[in-house]
């Protein structure tokens, strides 16, 4: 009798220490192994008791991985990971970007490899600040950012460089050559942009879409998401093309409609291609020194280009006869000549034109008979 | 007669006794290996970011270059070694098969189990430590340079340019860190989590956990486990290591051949004087027999 009692006294004392070396919350039982630990690597209150244990969700033993499904609207666009901010300054994740890249794959789970119902814990729930001694395969908070995100960002585009993601504490923020705004600023291989796409139309009047891609780019100084506004990873690197959301005639044309207001259908659409523009169409045909300005030079509004002054003074406003090199215009001004007022000459203020000499040689000289200096080029 | 022949045989089993004992001393330190402390090296998982180099050049100060100029990849294009003011150094590997598979690699000290550095040091100013280190002592150092010829991982470089007080310098396992419980400098900074610290049989074990968990990315062989008696050190590697600058190694120390020589020979002089004892003897017998012919005589 008192041996099988002694057996289950036994028995009992060990299940005990058993379940209190498990739980880790019996603190009347806490030996000397357990006062090493931090109770908030497990839990989530400072002092838990046998009622409100208030456990981390964290893989264990019990909970392997788990994957629930989260819709996206529970996480915010943007959000600033600065737990760790040492050397550089804290990172701005964009994490729909990511999620919608996510989307394609392995969902929330591709980075949340942990994500139980209801809730999805944040990477500092499970990963401690300092690598845990006793579960070296765990990475510490620190390792589990940097492996989330480079295993992906080296595999894709080849790019470790630690700028791409931070930025440098000290000084003014490097310049990395590029808009992390814009597409083309994204670390991302090398994007082919194209020249001119000719979209064919079901629009009976006028099948034939032409768009100078590049030169609309130039023209009006457009940045990739001034077009390409809702557009995600997927749009280009979807797997499933099968199930690619078809577009509606509206969204199809809001990309334009949006610069080219109460624009005539013939303004996009005709039955054949259209040429790409030339200024000369505009009765200006650009000069040498004009071509290689780019648009917004002249035509700094931007997204509206209109008609220009074609007086030289209308842009040229700061010159005059000390700072204007005559001789730019083919035509060098002798010593008499050269100390003119611009408007001696060009009384009309036309200086797109050969002056009138009669202003002041009454006699009609013609300035092609006796030049007023030298002619560079004929 | 009978005496001088139990002396004889005693005598003989003494001296084999203490030639024998240059190779027990290796047999204790193996005993100690599965408690020092190492490092995993995952050149699968290091990003070729620099950051070790960087908090190695400031934990020892041996450069005060700005974190910046760490991110400078060009450095790749050229293989470089450890030396003298540089005690770690990233270099990159490729894939034989794939080479556009690029991979990076730190090399610094790999801290052996059974040194052959610390065999070769004829004043003992290199150490194992019991943590894992191999330490050095400036102070007992003659500059005689016989590490470097006798590391098989060419790692002790020498201060050539500094000529009053050269000193051998190689990674130091950051040894004062350790003894306090913490990580080395680089393996405290690494990012990615590429290097890891811990008892070396729990590395061991991580190594084979992570083959496990990811077949097909890793060559499966734990680089430092055997290789020399196994190193502190160890790496896991994308490629077979001959693909890499991690010399092929066989699993036998290097040590223990020479020092069966050299230690077993003038183990505490007792081999010297057993060899003097043996001819005194054997001149003595013949002595007595002479003595006992002439006797005769």
């Amino acid at each position: 009798m008192t041996y099988k009692k002694l057996s289950l006294l036994f028995i009992a004392v060990v299940m005990i220490a058993i379940s209190g070396s498990v739980f880790g919350v019996a603190q009347n039982t806490h030996n000397s192994e357990l006062d090493k630990i931090n109770c908030l690597e497990c839990h989530t209150c400072p002092t838990p008791n046998a009622q409100d244990m208030c456990l981390k969700a964290c893989p264990s033993v019990l909970q392997p991985e788990m994957k629930a499904a989260h819709t996206l609207v529970e996480a915010p666009d943007t959000f600033l990971i600065d737990e760790l901010t040492d050397l550089y300054q804290p990172v701005t994740f964009n994490h729909k970007l990511h999620a919608d890249m996510a989307q394609m794959g392995g969902d929330c789970g591709t980075c949340h490899h942990f994500s139980p119902p209801g809730h999805i814990p944040p990477c500092s729930d499970c990963h401690g600040g300092e690598k845990n001694p006793s579960n070296l395969r765990q990475p510490s908070l620190k390792g589990a950012y940097h492996r989330q995100c480079l295993s992906c960002h080296r595999e894709w585009s080849h790019e470790t460089q630690c700028i791409l993601c931070h930025l440098p504490t000290e000084g003014k923020p490097l310049s990395v050559g590029f808009d992390s705004t814009d597409i083309l600023g994204i670390s991302h291989p090398v994007v082919t942009v194209p020249d001119k796409l000719v979209y064919r139309t079901p629009y009976e009047s006028g099948p034939v879409v032409t768009l100078h891609h590049n030169e609309h780019i130039d023209l009006f100084g457009l940045r990739c998401v001034d077009c390409h506004k809702q557009e995600n990873c997927s749009y280009c690197h979807d797997m499933d093309k099968e199930t690619k959301i078809t577009k509606t005639d509206e969204e199809i044309h809001a990309v334009c409609n949006d610069c080219h207001l109460e624009e005539r259908c013939d303004k996009c659409h005709d039955t054949v291609e259209k040429p790409a523009f030339s200024h000369a169409s505009t009765g200006w045909a650009l000069n040498r020194y004009h071509k290689g300005a780019e648009c917004r030079a002249c035509h700094p509004t931007g997204k509206k280009i209109s008609k220009l002054n074609r007086r030289c003074s209308a842009c040229h406003s700061g010159w005059n006869s000390d700072n204007f090199d005559h001789a730019v215009t083919g035509l060098r001004l002798d010593e008499i000549h050269i100390e003119l007022d611009c408007e001696d000459c060009h009384t009309d203020l036309a200086y797109n034109k050969a002056p009138d000499c009669a202003s002041c040689h009454d006699e009609g000289t013609n300035p092609k008979e006796t030049p007023p200096g030298e002619y560079l080029r004929r | 007669m009978s005496l001088d022949r139990r002396k004889f045989l005693g005598i003989t089993a003494l001296s084999s006794a203490t030639l024998l004992t240059g190779s027990t001393h290796a047999h204790e330190i193996e005993s100690k290996t599965d408690e020092v402390y190492g490092v995993l090296v995952d050149t699968v998982v290091c990003i070729g970011c620099r950051k070790c180099e960087w908090a190695c050049n400031q934990e020892h100060g041996l450069s005060d270059k700005d974190l910046k100029s760490y991110e400078d990849k060009s450095v790749f294009k050229e293989h470089r070694r450890p030396n003298a003011s540089a005690y770690t150094v990233v270099n990159e590997y490729r894939d034989p098969a794939d080479s556009s598979k690029a991979y990076s690699m730190k090399v610094q000290c790999m801290h052996c189990n059974e040194p052959a550095c610390v065999s070769a040091c004829i004043v003992g100013a290199l150490e194992k430590n019991e943590l894992g280190s191999v330490d050095y002592d400036a102070w007992k150092c003659i500059g005689c340079r016989y590490c470097i010829i006798a590391c098989p991982f060419q790692v002790p470089a020498y201060e050539y340019e500094n000529p009053l007080t050269p000193q051998i310098r190689k990674c130091t396992f950051c040894h004062e860190r350790v003894a306090k419980g913490e990580s080395p400098a680089c393996v405290s900074i690494c990012p990615n989590e590429a290097l890891t610290f811990g008892p070396r049989s729990k590395l061991i074990d991580l190594a084979h956990s992570r083959f496990k968990a990811n077949p097909g990315r890793y060559h499966e062989h734990v680089y430092g486990e055997n290789e020399v008696g196994g190193t502190s050190w160890m790496y896991l590697t994308a490629v077979d290591t001959k693909h890499t600058e991690l010399p092929v190694l066989s699993a036998a120390p290097l040590p223990p051949l020479t020092e069966i020589i050299q230690h077993g020979i003038f183990k505490s002089f007792v081999p010297p004087l057993a060899l003097y004892a043996l001819l005194g003897l054997i001149m003595h017998t013949i002595g007595d027999k002479n003595e006992e012919q002439e006797v005769k005589e």
